[in-house]
């Protein structure tokens, strides 16, 4: 080592060499102060009117970290609502794709090290929301602070009051509602099973060809509890212990339906999917016959874009299909808590609601209630057309099953993989 | 004397800034890593110090076809990326010309991004992939569904194509650099003596460069041993690979799984230091061995 430094030194001039240690220095200052963080002044927002929270967020710049696995979704926050945001008030919003996962890991390392945030506002919910909620990694409660959630929202909702089972209280805001469907192509499969037990036949009429990502995928995950659902019910899971010998007795049955279905699945259930995304592409190569979606509108944006053949259409089961809400949260150490709350009330306006609905931009389903909306506000839903193969708003609704409380998906993931996989 | 000494402590004081850092950043994350597997986690309310989760780690069942599925990939795919980086740097080196374009080429893999070379793989050989398309248009096979399994598949062949094309120019290149340094004279003198071109890559080349085929070797392999992307995007759901696994019980909502995580790490770390250990092992006996002749 030290001859090859000498060697390196020899060969540079003087000057080189002050440079070079002088950059060595530099940057080990930097990184020390950068350790030592600095201690923020936290404005008390409770007490500040909504007038003196717009003020003092203008001019700012709020990151938003969030999932980032669809394109259309990223697109529309960094052209739509950057640019209302920006327009409006002047606030420059930064998107920052990331993984709830890594976004929550990242907020724990930030909350051991005392350290300034990186994040504003994140979008969350589930047993993610219940993970960060229980071990202080959010802001609040400050829902009621936004005059549009005041407006807008029915804040007497389940879906607004619970998150998965677990009291919202306020630390969320509602972002979007979401409800799983399943996608077949209609000139393929012109009548697409609507209940398990014909999901089972349709597999062993065309074995290969159906496959799901295999949990704790999101998605994947989302299609076991609706089998779950399908064969022995919803309703007992809403008060269930999170105790893994409760719940795997509870789910057995479904777990022998898996087992059954496991020699007709693609490559035999031996693998699956990593991800929803391959599982999409599989879908538009003609590799299966089925692909899934927790966005029940995802169906007509894949076909407007031209990834899914024209003739795919949205089917849910006639038990109906586990739908849920999706919130924003702000982290215990957003730098810029106001400028998050500016952006969080502009999304839960009617215009940015609406831009979310159009199939063009996300298909997401709105989160307002509709008795609240002014009459122009409600024209402003019916304006937006709903594209081919997704399914009617209310169809969806009267068919949705809510999700079972946080704390069970993990155990019922892990039931899954030991049952399916080991 | 003053001199003397002066020189000898002046690359550790020049080197302080950087390594104070890197020491300090390695040893808090490795200490940090094994007091998590041992249970004691303040920031979520873990405090017990306890086996248990090493012992759950060894006892469940994806554990044990993880780690072996992890070494054999590992395994051939560096084995596969040595054989072919030395042999091409070999036949390079005996060109009277550079090729340089040829070598550009060849170093093309290696600043691109495993995730890069993920999708690149999978777009070739999946069985929507490009060449089953390209077998079903020339009639070589019926349907594309008829092309192998390569990727997600058990032997973990798309991790092993992905690696190998990753790995091969890596060792190419340290390798193509040792072997030309090395004195042309001793490869003439020994051609004048008759040896042929196989007893010349045997008894001058491959001993001279086995040291560095040795070192980028372990390299090689442990890097593949412990990341995750690739065996992640291309591997099989089971048996699923260490590093997958741990990714898992890491990215598990219920952050009181968190240990189990952490003990796949050490194992995972366990076995690289093993492997380092091994390197300098083998290295002194080499040198002894080539000294004592």
């Amino acid at each position: 080592m030290s001859i090859i430094w000498d060697n390196a030194m020899k060969k540079m001039s003087s000057t080189k060499k002050t440079l070079l240690i002088g950059m060595i220095l530099l940057m080990t200052m930097f990184l020390f102060m950068a350790c030592a963080g600095e201690e923020e002044e936290t404005l008390d927002l409770e007490t500040m009117t909504w007038e003196e929270i717009l003020e003092e967020a203008e001019g700012s710049e709020v990151r938003f970290y969030g999932w980032g696995g669809d394109q259309a979704i990223n697109d529309w926050m960094n052209g739509f609502v950057a640019e209302q945001m920006m327009e409006k008030y002047d606030i420059t919003l930064e998107w920052v794709p990331m993984n709830i996962d890594e976004i929550l890991n990242k907020l724990q390392g930030e909350k051991q090290a005392a350290a300034r945030g990186t994040a504003d506002m994140i979008w969350i919910n589930g047993e993610n929301f219940f993970t960060a909620k229980s071990n202080d990694l959010l802001y609040g409660p400050f829902t009621e602070m936004l005059p549009n959630f005041n407006n807008y929202v029915n804040s007497e909702d389940v879906e607004v009051k619970y998150d998965f089972g677990y009291p919202t209280e306020g630390y969320e805001a509602p972002f979007g509602k979401t409800q799983f469907v399943m996608i077949y192509d209609q000139e393929q499969t012109p009548n697409p099973p609507t209940n398990h037990e014909a999901l089972l036949s349709y597999a062993k009429a065309h074995p290969g060809e159906i496959t799901f990502p295999a949990p704790p995928d999101f998605t994947g995950s989302v299609f076991v509890r609706n089998i779950i659902y399908d064969i022995v019910g919803h309703e007992q899971f809403l008060d269930m212990e999170a105790e893994k010998e409760v719940v795997r007795e509870a789910i057995a049955p479904a777990m022998e339906y898996f087992k059954e279905l496991k020699p007709y699945l693609w490559r035999e259930g031996e693998t699956y999917p990593a991800t929803l995304a391959q599982l999409e592409n599989m879908y538009a190569d003609g590799e299966v016959r089925m692909v899934m979606a927790y966005n029940s509108n995802l169906v007509s944006q894949r076909i407007s874009s031209g990834m899914f053949p024209e003739t795919s259409t949205s089917v849910i089961f006639d038990k109906g299909t586990v739908g849920n809400g999706h919130f924003i949260g702000v982290p215990f150490n957003s730098y810029n808590r106001v400028g998050a709350l500016v952006v969080i009330n502009e999304i839960l306006s009617p215009e940015v609601q609406a831009s979310k609905y159009n199939p063009d931009n996300w298909g997401d389903l709105p989160v307002l209630d509709n008795d609240k909306l002014r009459e122009e506000d409600r024209e402003i839903f019916e304006r937006v057309e709903l594209g081919e193969g997704a399914l009617p708003q209310d169809v969806l609704l009267e068919n949705r099953l809510p999700e079972v409380p946080a704390p069970l998906v993990p155990i019922i993931d892990q039931i899954w993989m030991e049952n399916l996989l080991d | 004397m003053f001199q003397l000494k002066k020189s000898s402590i002046k690359p550790y004081i020049y080197l302080l800034p950087v390594m104070s850092i890197l020491i300090f950043v390695f040893t808090l994350g490795l200490g940090i890593s094994i007091l998590q597997s041992l249970g004691y986690h303040p920031g979520i309310g873990l405090y017990e110090v306890t086996l248990d989760y090493y012992r759950e780690v060894f006892q469940s069942a994806g554990f044990f076809s993880g780690l072996i599925f992890s070494l054999r990939v590992s395994m051939i795919s560096t084995v596969i990326a040595a054989v072919i980086g030395v042999s091409l740097a070999y036949l390079l080196v005996m060109q009277k010309k550079d090729y340089r374009g040829l070598q550009a080429l060849l170093k093309l893999p290696i600043i691109v991004p495993h995730l890069v070379a993920a999708f690149l793989i999978f777009t070739l050989f999946s069985q929507s992939g490009m060449i089953a398309r390209l077998g079903v248009l020339l009639g070589i096979i019926e349907e594309s569904r008829d092309f192998p399994a390569l990727i997600f598949d058990s032997q973990g062949i798309g991790i092993i194509l992905a690696y190998v094309w990753k790995g091969t120019p890596f060792i190419f290149l340290i390798v193509y650099q040792v072997l030309r340094s090395i004195e042309q004279d001793m490869v003439e003198a020994a051609r004048n003596l008759g040896a042929r071109g196989s007893d010349v890559f045997f008894w001058i080349f491959l001993p001279l460069s086995l040291p560095s085929v040795f070192s980028t070797f372990i390299i090689l392999f442990a890097f593949s041993f412990g990341s995750y992307e690739i065996p992640f995007l291309l591997g099989p759901t089971t048996p699923r690979a260490l590093p997958v696994l741990a990714y898992i019980e890491y990215t598990n909502p219920d952050w009181t799984n968190r240990p189990y995580a952490m003990a796949m790490n050490m194992v995972l770390a366990g076995i690289s230091v093993m492997l380092v250990w091994l390197y300098h092992w083998v290295f002194k006996r080499y040198q002894h061995h080539r000294k004592g002749r």
